[in-house]
């Protein structure tokens, strides 16, 4: 077990060594002088030979390399060139909003979604199963900031239920946290929930034709135990893989998301650092944003091993 | 005769003209048509016939577990210790299944869970119906095992079944089935799937346990060898029907009905061990097995017969006692029973 | 005429209406289908079906939808069913090409993986760090590096969706090598080239077409969510996802201008999917039963 985690481990490595030499490469594959680029349109000659200093864009190509992959591995993502401020210390200012929007989106969608596919799958035909097709089918199609909007029209401006933006931190109290990312964790997560319902009910009525299925009804168990122990149990490997998969999706919504409900997190900040060009921090949140990719595909991965005993080591 | 058969005491199962239809997009299909049959306690009666005959949908139906949407009991009675089951809701059906009637099945690969240990899957069994603590159950797992003679129990109950070979999967069914010290057995195909050797031992462990525990079975399978070595009572079915039912002597000394005798024909002789040591099928009778979604006004067996006449294929052969406790459904049994046993 | 061409006769008649009645049979491919041609018919027809969607009139500032402005008027006077009309060439452009070009390239780069090893290791680790960045942040950060205009929206999209179709490809591409006729055609001294486009090609194709919806769809997203977090096609190009972006400052004011672009755009990805899931189902019975 341990030496299939650590070759799984192992395997995370050259992903990891591609996209940081892709970031790096991004910036000085731009047509014309990234330092201009960065500088805008009106910058002056000073300012853009400014920036070429502080970027280190007047070394030789390997030399600049070096300096960017050693930073990496000190855990040093460079400074902002508009605040001045260390690009690490950008984001953990930022973490919690993001974190807290993400754990409860992924919270209140597999906690629906699977057993809402569940239940069609038992049901397959019937009309809950067929309501719960069609959400999955529309729901797919929603854009998050189109689910987003039509949510704060309906509960913030016109039922006047919850917040209409922004968000509460959890120094601010637990429930006002919560209350502020009820919204923007439903709209998050409705293409999410879709994808996990429909897998999880495609998944499960295969897994409900088999014989051990027969086997565990032919013993008499009562429905719950065969459909959640003896079925889902089966289902579970590519519901696993598609929360795993979903999870990507999620972190490109992030940034849709925390610019619909004006979330002050990771995905704003991408946002305004785009918008301004501030190059270091866009290139430190592509790394941190596929680090966490990776590491999530890693648990993927780990986890299977737990959901089937029959996967080698 | 088997000691353990008492053939005064009241039968424990009785089915009485059942019918299972299923329901395609083709039509209704007559899977079972008008079949009746009583079995005693601690006996062990046969149902052969071909596939497709109805022989396991007949097994499936008095446990309800054909798929509702795929097709159901459509009528007839099935008495267990004279409580009439086709009544009883799907609650009181779970309480019985696994617990006083017990299936074990033909694909030991694929009949249980994978992911489930077999500790666990034996387990939940008499937790469920014998309200056993779960270490109480774990046990019970063990001592079952240890039943069906599988070496060193107390380690294999944490194993999965990928880590088993087939027939010791299928001693892991018989120890699921007989964990709750059921009535009845029902064993479809039981040893369809295994090796020749490994079929006589698991045929001898049923036979075995049966003494032990005095469990009635029935033994469906298209295999008439092993109805000769464990039946006492044979129901031959074709076509969804009954066609014969005798003890097994008497089945086999006198074989009433064309469709028996084609069976006998098609069994292989003991030098014909096959490939992969798989008995084949009974596809020696020429013709195939007629369509149950139209059936023709005679005998469903006529098309494929030596003997048929024309009253055969216009009239369909009521089944009538022929002998001391020997029925069949053939016009012409007089004419088959002149012709002796190839 | 001989019977075996009286024979093969109504076969090949279902073949040449093929296309036709099973788009009939199939009601999530009809539906689709249909909801696909309102619109592309929109995009065309946009010089004669709208005003211009540029037109600035401040007399008419954030009017609600009425009989003179079907779906209103956003903060500058223009009209929203304008903007929404050309806005659809935009969504259409965008689905199709990426869906196209993605298809060509993925193809292309998979055969070429799963024929050639040492290519293979190269290639698979660069798709595999590809797909670790999120897409719409893989797109951004290219967008940014250059003047924005509509091909490089495009190119943006079709970089992150590449790695998706060279697996898929690769994947058809290795299974079909364990095929004993492979084998046997290699040993008869076939040249891979000719092995890619006789045995491989006909295999690939169907999941590819699925595929290729579902990118479509999901680049008719993206640039929508590029263009809405400013990102995207320049503002002056009235796209859906810009109506949404400019839309947002006065949304509690004119919630229409964001709800009724949104709700378009949901229905053509909609009609996308289903278009996808129809021939899914049709082409792929395999994946089919998977999903």
């Amino acid at each position: 077990m341990s030496a299939y985690i650590l070759r799984r481990l192992l395997a995370t490595f050259p992903v990891m060594a591609v996209v940081a030499i892709f970031v790096f490469v991004l910036l000085r594959l731009a047509p014309g002088d990234p330092a201009a680029l960065i500088a805008g349109d009106d910058a002056t000659a000073a300012d853009i030979a400014n920036i070429r200093t502080r970027l280190g864009l007047d070394l030789p190509i390997w030399h600049q390399f070096v300096i960017w992959i050693g930073g990496i591995l000190q855990g040093d993502l460079g400074v902002s060139i508009f605040s001045n401020l260390p690009v690490t210390r950008l984001i953990a200012q930022r973490l919690e909003p993001t974190l807290m929007l993400a754990l409860a989106t992924l919270i209140v969608a597999v906690s629906l979604a699977v057993p809402l596919g569940v239940l069609a799958a038992w049901k397959a035909k019937s009309l809950v199963d067929r309501i719960v097709m069609g959400f999955s089918v529309m729901g797919f199609a929603v854009p998050v900031f189109l689910a987003g909007y039509v949510l704060i029209y309906i509960f913030a401006i016109q039922l006047r239920w919850l917040p209409v933006q922004g968000y509460k931190p959890l120094a601010d109290g637990f429930w006002a946290s919560i209350q502020s990312l009820v919204l923007p964790a439903i709209a998050l997560g409705t293409a999410y929930m879709a994808l996990i319902a429909r897998i999880t009910r495609a998944s499960m009525l295969e897994v409900l034709s088999q014989d051990y299925i027969r086997t565990a009804n032919s013993k008499g168990l009562a429905t719950e135990r065969v459909l959640l122990l003896h079925a889902l149990k089966n289902a579970a490997v590519p519901i696993v893989t598609i929360i795993g998969i979903g999870i990507a999706l999620l972190i490109s919504g992030v940034v849709i998301t925390e610019t619909v409900f004006n979330i002050p997190g990771l995905g704003r900040l991408t946002v305004d650092a785009v918008l301004k060009r501030d190059y270091p921090i866009v290139q430190g949140l592509i790394l941190v944003f596929a680090m966490t990719k990776v590491f999530i595909n890693l648990m993927v991965d780990i986890s299977y091993a737990f959901l089937d005993p029959r996967i080698r080591y | 005769m088997n000691a353990v058969t008492d053939q005064l005491a009241p039968p424990i199962l009785e089915v009485e003209d059942l019918r299972t239809h299923f329901f395609t997009r083709d039509g209704v299909v007559r899977a079972v048509n008008g079949v009746s049959f009583s079995l005693r306690p601690g006996e062990t009666l046969g149902i052969v016939g071909e596939s497709g005959c109805g022989k396991s949908v007949t097994a499936l139906s008095i446990l309800r577990l054909i798929p509702r949407d795929l097709g159901r009991v459509v009528g007839g009675s099935i008495r267990f210790e004279g409580r009439e089951l086709t009544g009883l809701d799907e609650q009181e059906m779970r309480g019985l299944r696994g617990h006083r009637i017990s299936m074990i099945f033909q694909e030991p690969m694929t009949s249980l869970n994978p992911v489930l240990t077999i500790g666990l899957q034996i387990a939940e069994n008499v937790q469920r119906h014998l309200g056993l603590s779960k270490k109480a159950a774990w046990d019970r797992a063990v001592e079952m095992l240890s039943l069906v003679k599988i070496a060193d129990p107390h380690r294999r109950v944490h194993e999965y079944p990928h880590q088993l070979s087939g027939g010791m999967r299928q001693r892991v069914m018989i120890a699921m089935a007989l964990s709750c010290d059921p009535q009845i057995l029902i064993a479809d195909e039981p040893t369809t799937a295994l090796d020749v050797t490994i079929q006589a031992q698991i045929l001898d462990l049923m036979l075995e346990l049966k003494e032990k525990l005095g469990t009635a079975i029935i033994m469906i399978t298209h295999d008439l060898g092993v109805v000769a070595e464990t039946c006492q009572q044979v129901i031959v079915m074709y076509a969804g029907r009954k066609v014969e039912e005798a003890p097994v002597e008497e089945l086999f000394d006198r074989p009433m009905h064309p469709y028996t005798r084609g069976l006998m024909a098609a069994v292989p002789r003991l030098d014909g061990r096959l490939e992969g040591g798989v008995r084949p099928r009974l596809q020696e009778i020429p013709g195939i097995v007629p369509s149950l979604t139209a059936p023709l006004p005679g005998c469903p067996f006529e098309p494929r017969c030596a003997f048929s006449t024309e009253q055969c294929a216009r009239h369909m052969p009521p089944l009538e006692r022929r002998g001391a406790a020997h029925d069949a459904a053939c016009f012409e049994v007089d004419r088959v029973l002149e012709k002796s046993l190839v | 005429m001989s019977a075996a061409s009286i024979a093969l006769e109504p076969a090949a008649g279902r073949a040449s209406s093929g296309l036709w009645s099973e788009i009939r049979r199939n009601p999530t491919i009809f539906l689709g289908c249909a909801i696909l041609l309102v619109l592309a018919a929109c995009a065309i027809l946009a010089p004669w079906i709208a005003a211009d969607p540029l037109k600035h009139a401040p007399v008419n500032r954030l009017k609600a939808p009425s009989a003179e402005f079907w779906f209103g008027t956003d903060q500058f006077g223009r009209d929203i069913y304008s903007r929404i009309v050309y806005g659809a060439r935009v969504s259409l452009i965008v689905g199709l090409s990426v869906a196209a070009i993605s298809s060509v390239l993925g193809l292309t780069i998979g055969l070429l993986c799963g024929f050639y090893r040492w290519f293979d290791g190269i290639v698979m680790r660069i798709m595999d760090g590809i797909m670790a960045i999120p897409s719409i942040l893989l797109a951004i950060a290219l967008i940014t590096l250059v003047h924005p205009s509509l091909t490089v929206v495009i190119i943006a999209i079709i970089i992150p969706e590449v790695p998706r179709i060279v697996r898929l490809v690769r994947s058809v591409v290795l299974s079909i090598r364990e095929q004993p006729y492979i084998d046997g055609a290699v040993a008869g001294g076939t040249k891979a080239p000719r092995l890619l486009v006789r045995h491989v090609l006909p295999n690939a194709v169907a999941p590819l077409i699925v595929q290729a919806t579902y990118v479509c769809a999901s680049a008719i997203i993206t640039e929508a969510g590029l263009s809405f977090l400013g990102a995207g096609v320049p503002p002056e190009i009235p796209s859906w996802g810009n109506i949404i972006a400019q839309g947002r400052v006065f949304f509690q004011l004119t919630p229409w201008v964001i709800l009724i672009p949104g709700v378009f755009l949901a229905l053509t990805v909609l009609a996308v999917n289903m278009l996808g899931d129809g021939l899914r189902d049709r082409l792929d019975p395999r994946l089919a039963r998977r999903m």
